[in-house]
């Protein structure tokens, strides 16, 4: 079994990529695949699922109870026999979402809620937890490698390296490795080449550049992957084509993520401030 | 060389620092109010502990609010009794439980899934649960926690909301356990963040002041003074005899409508200066009222307490009636005191409390005629050691935040033959043959003023007395 982290910065499309992505490797692949959404939105497996609600970990553990938290309450299959599992977690502003990640990942774990049948496992981390919450899919056992998902957009690059950096720090201790970048465009100008000299200066790749289309969001709008949705859309290809470089992929490095005078260097060089 | 270099403390050398033999100059003063050292296995409570357990708890008409999982709220029932004279959740034939102070505790006992969802909720429902079968309370009082503070629940925002909705003051104190090095900062922030409501609360609420027309020009407040086994009966009285009128302790037996008024004081004294000196410099600074420092242990130091705040008032027949009831007391207390002055004289102690007592009782300890050879404080600041090496002679053993091995070798070193300490020591020193008291609590109380020393000499005399020591030593 392969377990992936993917994580980026909020709103760049970590939950569409993975579930298109997922898609495509049940579809196209024919893998076992499983999905678990660690974001307190609940929102990462929605198009697998094709909107349906499901009750997360951590509601059936506040309203039933912890001793009550079983895998038919939680673990949902979806589009592709892809297994859904959403931790949940507190409205913004309240609580612990970072301790909601620990909780329900320990949970799923106790109940053996990934089981060895699988050939991909993949945790849907927000990267706005920056408390140990965020880290928790890359401790030892768990994800072993990761992920980035990126635009040419300033924020999104800044939020990328960050990440990298927290990464670097596991990656010492837990064996977990970076990937590469998945780069989901968004129509910036020379957007490939900044995130291709990005990744060259991370020491890692870019694994795909995934071109802006609408189909997208169409897809997501009735509820379905684009894979489900078209298949032959040459958007559902680009997944596809991602699926087949992240299970060929075999580049995998502790990241050396940049300071920041090389950050707004690069960012100055190509002109996006 | 004033370090002294314990045994123990070889493979922590860190330690050396708060160890030390007063020198003859006096110049040298232990490290203290420091972070633990790893590997001390220090005796130290948390801030919380010293927000609830010492400044807070003894408030008797309050909800006590303990916002945490349960551990938190350990050591509260059935520890340090007469806190108050309410009633006692404990009484026998009392249904009605109008004592809301330390002993009834109230805890939001949080769970992982209140952790991770927020605790707000659960402490607003705790809170109006809490006054729904507690009518009698004033008001509630929250404590938050390490668990509680970090994941960021606004407890200021539910003590405002339960106050509106059951119209009494809420307050909330936030000293979660890692705030500070020791209990110190918890009494601290107590201290700070009550001065602070209670200002908003008296501007808004002006009816909670005390009223012009009833307040004397005698007022004053006992600040630091918490009652530990009734402390304020043999010290009240002498103040109303020599006309002043106290108006409340903050916090011993107080009430909360009494500590609304603070700020309307004359005269602020202060009794522990370590847990509570910073609220009358508040005062002081905030409404002019100034504050004197005393100490009501021993017959030297209360009779110049009582000296003292007669002389602030300038009154000529005041000062005159403080000598009559000085005079008055030692007539009652001396001949007891003379008998166990006789039997204590010459022993040789060793104390160990938190802060301030320790030089307050080297002073008592002196009108028992016994000599102090180790002074210990578990959280005591530069200001509390000043006066420990002060009063005490040179040679005495100094030890900031003791540990279980350092005091073992305190106890080796210098011999003593009483410890006034703790529970958690006694068995330890007992075993070495050395009679302990039990000096947070105490054995049986009061032990200030002129007629509590008259308790302490009876029960340190009962200590070291014991026949068992005389066994002890006969048997091995």
């Amino acid at each position: 079994m392969r377990k992936i982290g993917i994580y980026g910065k909020g709103g760049i499309g970590k939950s569409t990529t993975t579930q298109n992505l997922t898609a495509a490797l049940a579809h196209f692949y024919d893998k076992n695949v499983m999905i678990h959404g660690c974001d307190p939105k609940a929102d990462a497996t929605r198009i697998i699922l094709g909107g349906m609600g499901q009750a997360t970990v951590l509601d059936v553990l506040r309203e039933e109870g912890e001793e009550n938290v079983t895998l038919d309450k939680v673990v949902k299959t979806g589009f592709g026999g892809i297994r859904c599992v959403e931790s949940g977690g507190p409205e913004p502003g309240v609580g612990c979402a970072g301790r909601g990640v620990i909780t329900a990942i320990n949970l799923m774990e106790e109940l053996g809620g990934y089981p060895d049948e699988l050939d991909f496992l993949f945790f849907d981390v927000l990267g706005d937890v920056v408390c140990g919450g965020f880290a928790m899919p890359v401790r030892e056992g768990k994800a072993e490698e990761i992920y980035v998902v990126a635009s040419g957009e300033m924020m999104a690059l800044y939020a990328a390296n960050n990440i990298c950096k927290g990464m670097a720090k596991y990656a010492q201790r837990t064996g977990v490795r970076i990937g590469g970048i998945i780069c989901n465009s968004r129509k910036v100008d020379k957007e490939q080449d900044i995130i291709e000299e990005f990744c060259e200066k991370l020491g890692t790749q870019m694994i795909m550049f995934i071109p802006r289309d609408n189909i997208v969001q169409k897809a997501e709008f009735n509820k379905q992957t684009v894979v489900e949705f078209d298949p032959e859309h040459e958007q559902a290809q680009a997944y596809k084509e991602l699926a087949r470089r992240i299970m060929e992929n075999d580049n995998f490095v502790i990241p050396k993520p940049l300071s920041m005078p090389e950050l707004e260097e690069l960012v100055v060089k190509y002109g996006i401030v | 060389m004033p370090v002294v270099q314990l045994k123990c403390n070889l493979c922590i050398p860190e330690r050396n620092k708060h160890t030390i033999v007063v020198d003859e100059d006096k110049s040298t003063l232990p490290k203290c109010n420091a972070p633990t050292v790893p590997g001390d296995l220090t005796e130290r409570g948390c801030a919380y502990a010293g927000a609830r357990g010492v400044v807070g708890g003894p408030v008797v008409d309050v909800i006590q609010m303990v916002h945490a999982p349960v551990g938190c709220a350990y050591y509260t029932w059935g520890s340090r009794r007469h806190l108050g004279d309410g009633y006692n959740w404990a009484m026998p034939g009392v249904l009605e439980n109008e004592a809301n102070h330390r002993r009834h505790c109230y805890c939001t006992d949080m769970q992982e899934k209140d952790v991770v969802f927020g605790g707000m909720d659960k402490l607003k429902k705790a809170l109006l649960d809490a006054f729904e079968i507690n009518k009698g309370a004033k008001g509630a009082f929250i404590y938050t926690t390490c668990t509680t503070a970090l994941i960021g629940d606004d407890v200021g925002l539910v003590a405002k909301e339960v106050s509106k909705e059951v119209g009494k003051p809420v307050f909330a104190c936030s000293a979660p356990g890692f705030c500070g090095v020791s209990q110190s900062k918890g009494h601290h922030e107590f201290n700070f963040q009550f001065y602070k409501w209670l200002m908003k609360l008296r501007e808004e609420h002006p009816e909670v002041c005390l009223k012009e027309e009833d307040k004397t020009p005698y007022d004053i407040n006992l600040i630091g003074e918490y009652n530990i086994d009734w402390d304020l009966l043999p010290v009240k009285p002498l103040f109303e005899k020599i006309g002043i009128r106290v108006l409340t302790a903050f916090t011993g037996n107080a009430y909360l409508d009494d500590l609304l008024r603070l700020p309307d004081a004359k005269l602020n004294v202060v009794h522990c200066q370590r847990s509570a000196t910073y609220i009358a410099e508040l005062i002081k600074q905030g409404f002019d009222v100034p504050y004197s420092r005393v100490s009501f242990f021993g017959i030297q130091q209360t009779a110049k307490a009582l000296r003292e705040t007669a002389a602030f008032f300038g009154d000529e027949a005041m000062m005159k009636k403080a000598e009559e009831v000085i005079q008055e007391e030692l007539d009652a207390v001396t001949p007891a005191l003379d008998w166990y002055r006789e039997r204590l004289k010459g022993k040789k102690l060793a104390i160990y409390v938190g802060g301030p007592r320790v030089w307050h009782w080297i002073k008592a300890m002196e009108d028992l005629g016994m000599e102090v050879v180790a002074c210990l404080t578990t959280f005591g600041h530069t200001d509390d050691y000043q006066k420990i090496v002060e009063r005490v002679k040179p040679g005495t053993l100094v030890i900031d935040n003791p540990n279980e091995f350092e005091i073992e070798e305190m106890i080796e070193k210098t011999q003593p033959d009483l410890f006034l300490t703790g529970l958690k020591e006694k068995y330890l020193v007992r075993k070495f043959g050395v009679a302990t008291l039990n000096s947070h609590s105490y054995e049986c109380g009061p032990y200030s003023g002129f007629r509590g020393l008259v308790n302490f000499a009876r029960d340190i005399y009962q200590a070291v007395a014991a026949p068992v020591w005389k066994i002890a030593q006969e048997e091995f």
